[in-house]
């Protein structure tokens, strides 16, 4: 019986069916439905205060939606729901994301910050790592080396044992990027990744997270405010206002519809 | 633009040479006391410190990479001499078997405080582990069946092995081998997958689950190495001073504890011993012939309060830290200085 | 019935103390957004200062007392200066550890000052006693349960009427919104921390004639002050100290119903097992930070 609603079409990684969530009576985000595809680049857009975080946080199960369904395929291929599960469990699935306001742990490395990230691709015991056992110590450098492959692919390797506190604020978003692609991800989820960079850095941007999908054979999913990277950058995009879905489709199309040029202005004026 | 790839930095044993080589340098004291260098009492000053630096190391873990207050520490340390004392001195247990059974208990206590710890936030959590530190306090002094309340309880040197009967001297050796062995198992946990996975918990707990770390797993982590640490300290604190009190392990050997943290370094291996040295090797040693105001009582305790205050105030990392800042000023590294440009997430999201 | 009512009675002193031990950590919290861990030994150390006061100069109690309000007045304010007004900055963990500072430094210079001996002071009302229903109470534990209501409730007048109240309540609820509105936001941190050091004098001269003058003299009631915090929660300032008098009744009847041994114990495992089902208190809520 579960079975049957566990489906998603062979090029589908994501399906989001009638998103609902509550906050007091507020409905945050109001029967929302769309759906990724493998290899691609999805943008969500929306006025500020549309719920497109809320959407992020309901998808990675930071809350727990009020009604609706979230398929997800994972990394080995099954597909699977997400709503119910543990926050810790879903970048295991190989879902993972960034944060709005860049969490990196300002103590440690760069090195250590981007390892956090294959976390739970351990398979040393804590006990075998407390007492550095040579497969424990195997495995630490394995990490480490893929490590550095993925931020000499960011090109912030020179960084490698700086610590996080003192980096510029476009080096230590390269660093929580850098982080997600440690897990052998299917989906990345990116918050704002252009928040507070400036013009240089949002084109080095655009170029990013297009290499990332192509070599990384991902597909990305990205909430942002900055219109020029979301055109460049999305195959697919979804525009919501107050929770609600007001039109899916190409940046074209988006650009051109009526609903989203009003939900938009009516912000600015 | 062709660049070298950078060395990965690899797990070293680089440590673990200079571990053993501190311990080897504290091994040197009980020969200076044996040629009349420093007196006898140089070695008690001395063990208690290795004792506390023990402790403090669980703690450290707790506090300094999890992020999570305990003022319950000195109960787990008594919890621990009284388990051994009682093994050892009373049901005639080899001493390895009673440090274990000792080690072991408060760590499954120790577990379970833990799990409340899942639930609290900081301040709760505070006053709850106060709580957990008064049962304790209370029970040992009323359980004097095993305890043997305010009279105290006795326990003698250990016997290794059931042979070779250690002297003062043989005790504050081993006192050292388990420290050195203490420091580096906590160097292993912290510089790895653990330690990773705590600081991601401190830094901010969203961001940790959604690399993957479970809370719950990992606090409890915390705080049975806290309470294992402690409760190890404490079995052989009772075979080192040979004697036990209700009122040794009460609120303020908690606090003094926690003192060794902060004033030695948050998250610093060697920054804890240096602490520990402060707080209970310094009083003793030194500020005692401060003339007027060192003779008196409690003067140890303004000495750490205000030092603790100081370091919170002025320099969070403690005196290792200070140390460790000292040295990287010299050597200041390339990228580090091109990175100098922007420091923090205002001046960062002001160039939009 | 006679002794439910003479636990009752006794409940309602020790209540009393326990609510002006929680009403200056409450104030410390709601001004400072800090626990404030030394309060109990801010009590003590001013306790001390009455009973050296009374000892040395033979003076009436009622004098030594309003000479250890003088006192808590200037250490009150000491403690301001010195080191709460350079704590903004600094998270809550890093204000937890320093209160704890703060608390060594309280414990250690006690003995300096005071020597290691424990002194005793007696009651401010020596003898006298009413018997009714079967029960005793002595004047001076009457006189304790009368001041300490009334203090309380001069206190919250004072919370609700008085323009001091008004800043206390608005710096409690958001304190750069009450800078930018001009309220003396330092000037009510000041306050608050007279008012915290004063009451624990109040409340270690009220315990000290059950027991005697030492260091320790404050840390059962220090805790019972925190757990009447949690039961309360730190949100409101009469939850805390209407707490206070249900943490009394309940301990009192936990040692003398259950067991005098393990009383205490359980009355601390109850307080644990209730933070575990309502982490944050009974009217407290759960703050989820916005990723």
């Amino acid at each position: 019986m579960e079975n049957t609603n566990l489906i998603l079409d062979e090029d589908e990684v994501l399906r989001v069916k009638d998103l609902s969530i509550n906050f007091g009576g507020l409905k945050a985000v109001d029967n929302l439905s769309f759906s990724i595809k493998k290899n691609q680049v999805f943008g969500l857009i929306g006025p500020n205060g549309a719920g497109k975080t809320t959407c992020f946080n309901c998808i990675t199960q930071f809350y727990r939606p009020t009604t609706g369904s979230v398929l997800f395929r994972t990394k080995n291929g099954n597909v699977e729901e997400l709503v119910g599960q543990n926050v810790h469990d879903i970048i295991k699935k190989g879902l993972v994301r960034t944060f709005q306001n860049v969490e990196l742990i300002p103590e440690l490395s760069v090195m250590e910050n981007v390892l956090l990230g294959a976390h739970v691709d351990f398979k040393s015991s804590l006990f075998a790592q407390a007492l550095k056992l040579p497969k424990a110590r195997k495995e630490e450098q394995e990490f480490r080396e893929r490590t550095m492959d993925v931020l000499e692919f960011m090109g912030i390797a020179d960084y490698a044992n700086s610590l996080c506190s003192g980096l510029p604020y476009g080096v230590r978003k390269k660093v929580e990027m850098a982080r997600t692609l440690l897990c052998d991800p299917k989906l990345i989820i990116f918050d704002e990744p252009a928040a507070g960079l400036n013009d240089v850095e949002t084109d080095e941007l655009t170029l990013h997270i297009r290499q990332i999908m192509e070599k990384y054979q991902c597909s990305i999913f990205l909430v942002e405010h900055d219109m020029g990277l979301v055109m460049n950058v999305c195959d697919r995009i979804c525009a919501i206002s107050f929770g609600k879905f007001l039109a899916e489709g190409t940046p074209a199309e988006i650009q051109k519809n009526k609903l989203v040029q009003e939900a938009y202005l009516g912000e600015e004026g | 633009m062709e660049k070298k790839r950078p060395a990965v930095k690899g797990f070293s044993n680089k440590q673990y040479i200079g571990f053993i080589i501190f311990g080897l340098c504290l091994c040197l004291i009980p020969v200076l006391v044996k040629m009349g260098v420093l007196k006898t009492s140089f070695l008690n000053i001395i063990g208690g410190s290795i004792i506390y630096t023990i402790a403090a190391l669980g703690l450290n873990i707790l506090l300094g990479y999890a992020g999570s207050s305990s003022l319950g520490t000195a109960g787990f340390m008594g919890l621990g001499a009284y388990i051994s004392a009682y093994m050892s001195a009373d049901l005639g247990l080899p001493w390895e078997l009673s440090l274990i059974i000792a080690t072991v208990i408060p760590t499954l206590i120790g577990i379970l405080v833990g799990v409340l710890s899942l639930k609290m936030s900081g301040l709760y959590l505070g006053i709850a582990t106060l709580c957990v530190a008064e049962i304790f306090r209370k029970t040992f002094s009323q359980f004097t069946q095993v305890t043997g309340g305010f009279a105290g309880k006795s326990a003698s040197f250990p016997v290794l092995f059931g042979t070779i009967k250690l002297k003062q001297t043989g005790t504050f050796v081993l006192l050292i081998v388990f420290m050195v062995l203490a420091m580096m198992l906590t160097y292993n946990l912290v510089h790895g997958q653990l330690g990773r996975a705590l600081h991601a918990i401190r830094s901010s707990e969203t961001a940790a689950q959604a690399m993957g770390v479970s809370l719950r797993k990992y606090r409890l982590v915390a705080f049975a190495l806290a309470s294992g640490y402690g409760a190890m300290a404490g079995s052989l604190y009772v075979h080192f001073v040979r004697f036990v009190y209700p009122s040794t392990w009460n609120l303020l050997l908690s606090l003094n504890i926690l003192a060794m943290i902060v004033i030695g370094g948050m998250r610093s291996i060697y920054g804890t011993f240096i602490g520990a040295i402060i707080v209970y090797a310094v009083p003793d040693l030194i500020l005692k012939r401060i003339p007027v105001v060192g003779s008196y009582n409690g003067f140890a305790y303004v000495f750490s309060g205000v030092l603790v205050i100081l370091v919170i105030m002025f320099s969070r990392g403690g005196i290792a830290g200070m140390i460790s800042g000292l040295v990287s000023k010299r050597k200041a590294r390339p990228a580090e200085t091109a990175a100098a440009a922007g420091t923090d997430d205002s001046s960062g999201a002001g160039t939009e | 019935m006679g002794t439910f009512l003479q636990l009752l009675l006794r409940s309602l002193e020790s209540g009393s103390v326990y609510g002006m031990a929680a009403m200056g950590i409450i104030i410390v919290y709601r001004t400072n957004f800090m626990v404030n861990f030394a309060q109990g030994s801010m009590g003590m150390f001013g306790t001390f200062i009455v009973t050296a006061v009374f000892i040395h100069s033979g003076w009436p109690l009622a004098l030594c007392i309003l000479i250890g309000v003088l006192a808590g007045i200037g250490v009150g304010s000491l403690v301001n200066f010195a080191v709460i007004r350079h704590t903004k900055k600094i998270s809550a963990a890093g204000k937890e550890i320093i209160t704890l500072g703060m608390m060594m430094i309280f414990l250690g210079i006690t003995p300096m000052l005071f020597g290691t001996d424990p002194l005793r002071l007696p009651k401010l009302i020596p003898t006298g006693s009413l018997s009714f229903g079967g029960a005793d109470i002595s004047y001076n534990s009457l006189f304790n349960i009368i001041f300490g209501f009334a203090l309380m409730i001069i206190m919250f007048i004072m919370l609700q009427k008085s323009k001091l109240g008004l800043a206390i309540r608005a710096t409690a609820s958001n304190e750069n919104t009450a800078k930018l509105m001009g309220i003396p936001t330092k000037t009510v941190t000041l306050f608050a921390w007279i008012v915290a050091m004063i009451l624990g004098t109040f409340a270690g001269v009220m315990i000290a004639p059950t027991t005697s003058v030492t260091t320790e003299l404050m840390d059962s009631v220090q805790l019972a002050a925190f757990i009447a915090c949690i039961f309360g929660g730190f949100q409101t300032f009469y939850g805390p100290v209407v707490a206070s008098y249900f943490v009394a009744i309940g301990s009192n009847l936990l040692i003398y119903y259950v067991s005098d041994i393990w009383g205490q114990q359980i009355l601390y495992i109850i307080v644990i097992l209730f933070l575990f089902f309502r982490p944050v208190g009974i009217f407290g809520k759960k703050v989820t930070k916005k990723v």
